[in-house]
């Protein structure tokens, strides 16, 4: 598993994580050039079954970003994201698809560090779970 | 009890309490959902485990009893209801797909044997009328045998059940909870068409996420289901999930929104829920 690169695709709200992004890279913070960022209005925006189409094409692991609890421009919007996404995981779980390649953090638009850090911790994990196994019929 | 339940539907007709009675008429050992109009048609009306009351009709993609409702505005119905009709009526209510305050419910409870066959964790509705509650239905072999299996092996395990699917649509279509007119199972992005089998598991991770907070327990969709693939067991799993995440149950009140569509703070989320396994 030494060479594996693997995909990453993270969803980042429009209002803070894209922002954070964009920090990190103006920045020139450090980071794994694993993740493809999808812009989303809102982390609440992110429908399980994008996470899902996600995984179907291709991605090793998906990450969900939002503004911290509080924060959310559309006031809630990250409230039903972290109670989606925590049933969500379970429900992949039972599916066979490893929890721990879904995750949810939260990252401001000041926090570049915080954003080259969890990309960073993220590409790790995955690595050592390995590439995810592709379903039959795709 | 089948006799008590027709008396009350009847003195419920005679007081004009309601206009009309909604529920299984049998026809010849037919049974199938019928309004009942008059207190003689009651001689036909039955109970039965095997059937819903309450589904969505398509193509017109509305509630049997919201069509009804919608039809004559003033119309007031009573609905003989085994504990997954109610809970199925609490949840469309919800939702706005029918005015409760419209519907008098007749509840009747499900026998130990019923419940055992139907599996099912809690056979009574909220207004019981007729009958005694027996005790619900706990424990599912098939889930043991689905947790015990690692990650890889519940991977394989799914790509075989729901490599079977011939994509009929039959578990949506007679879940009493799936209404949208826009179905996510029918868009593009998510789901080719004419692609058999269709993709695993998005095809019917759709369906199962979304009725995650809904779900009545009545196992309609895996009874319709012609390739046999036991959908129940997520089904099962994602309720006792609402139950631990969020000590949540669906179908037991209007007055129980959602948990996902609620704030953290109306409803958070039990501690270490959030993040990890
Ligand atoms: S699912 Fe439960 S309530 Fe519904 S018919 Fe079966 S035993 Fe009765
Ligand atoms: S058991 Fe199946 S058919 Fe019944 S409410 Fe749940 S998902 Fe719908
Ligand atoms: S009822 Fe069974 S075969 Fe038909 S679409 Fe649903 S899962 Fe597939
Ligand atoms: S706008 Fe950033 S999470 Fe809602």
């Amino acid at each position: 598993m030494d060479n594996f690169e693997p995909k990453l695709v993270g969803f980042c709200c429009n209002w803070c994580s894209y922002t954070g992004a964009d920090l990190a890279g103006t920045s020139r913070l450090k980071y794994p050039p694993n993740v493809r960022v999808i812009r989303v209005m809102c982390s609440g925006r992110v429908g399980p079954e994008m996470v899902m189409k996600a995984f179907a094409s291709g991605a090793d692991g998906v990450l969900v970003l939002g503004c911290h609890i509080g924060d959310c421009h559309y006031v809630y919007g990250n409230h039903r994201t972290k109670k989606r996404m925590a049933v969500l995981k379970r429900m992949i779980g039972y599916l066979g698809i490893d929890p721990r390649r879904l995750r949810l953090e939260w990252v401001s638009a000041g926090e570049g560090a915080k954003f080259a850090e969890v990309v960073g911790e993220f590409t790790k994990q995955i690595k050592e779970l390995g590439p995810k196994q592709q379903p039959v019929a795709s | 009890m089948l006799e008590r339940t027709r008396e009350l539907a009847r003195s419920w007709l005679q007081k004009k309490e309601v206009d009309a009675i909604f529920g299984l008429r049998n026809k010849g050992g037919y049974l199938a959902p019928y309004l009942f109009n008059t207190e003689d048609e009651l001689a036909d009306l039955s109970i039965s485990n095997q059937y819903r009351i309450c589904h969505t009709c398509r193509p017109a993609k509305k509630n049997i009893l919201s069509l009804m409702q919608a039809r004559d505005p003033k119309l007031r119905i009573g609905v003989v209801c085994k504990g997954c009709d109610e809970r199925a009526l609490i949840e469309l209510a919800k939702r706005s797909q029918l005015d409760l305050e419209r519907i008098k419910i007749l509840g009747v409870a499900c026998t130990a044997e019923e419940a055992a066959e139907c599996e099912c964790e809690r056979p009574y509705p909220g207004n019981l009328l007729v009958g005694d509650k027996v005790a619900g239905h706990s424990g599912h072999p098939g889930i043991d045998e689905l947790l015990k299996k690692d990650i890889q092996q519940r991977f394989e395990f799914w790509c075989q059940q729901l490599g079977k699917c011939i994509k009929c649509y039959g578990c949506r279509n007679a879940c009493p909870v799936c209404f949208c007119t826009d179905c996510k199972m029918e868009q593009e992005l998510f789901v080719k068409v004419g692609r058999l089998p269709p993709e695993v598991p998005m095809f019917q991770f759709i369906r199962l996420i979304h009725i995650a907070d809904k779900c009545t327990g009545c196992g309609e969709c895996e009874k319709a289901c012609p390739s046999n693939i036991p959908l129940t067991l997520i089904t099962k799993l994602l309720k006792h999930d609402m139950k631990e995440l969020f000590d949540y149950e669906a179908g037991l009140s209007v007055d129980n929104e959602s948990p996902i569509l609620l704030t953290l703070d109306a409803m958070p989320l039990r501690d270490g829920a959030g993040h990890g396994g």
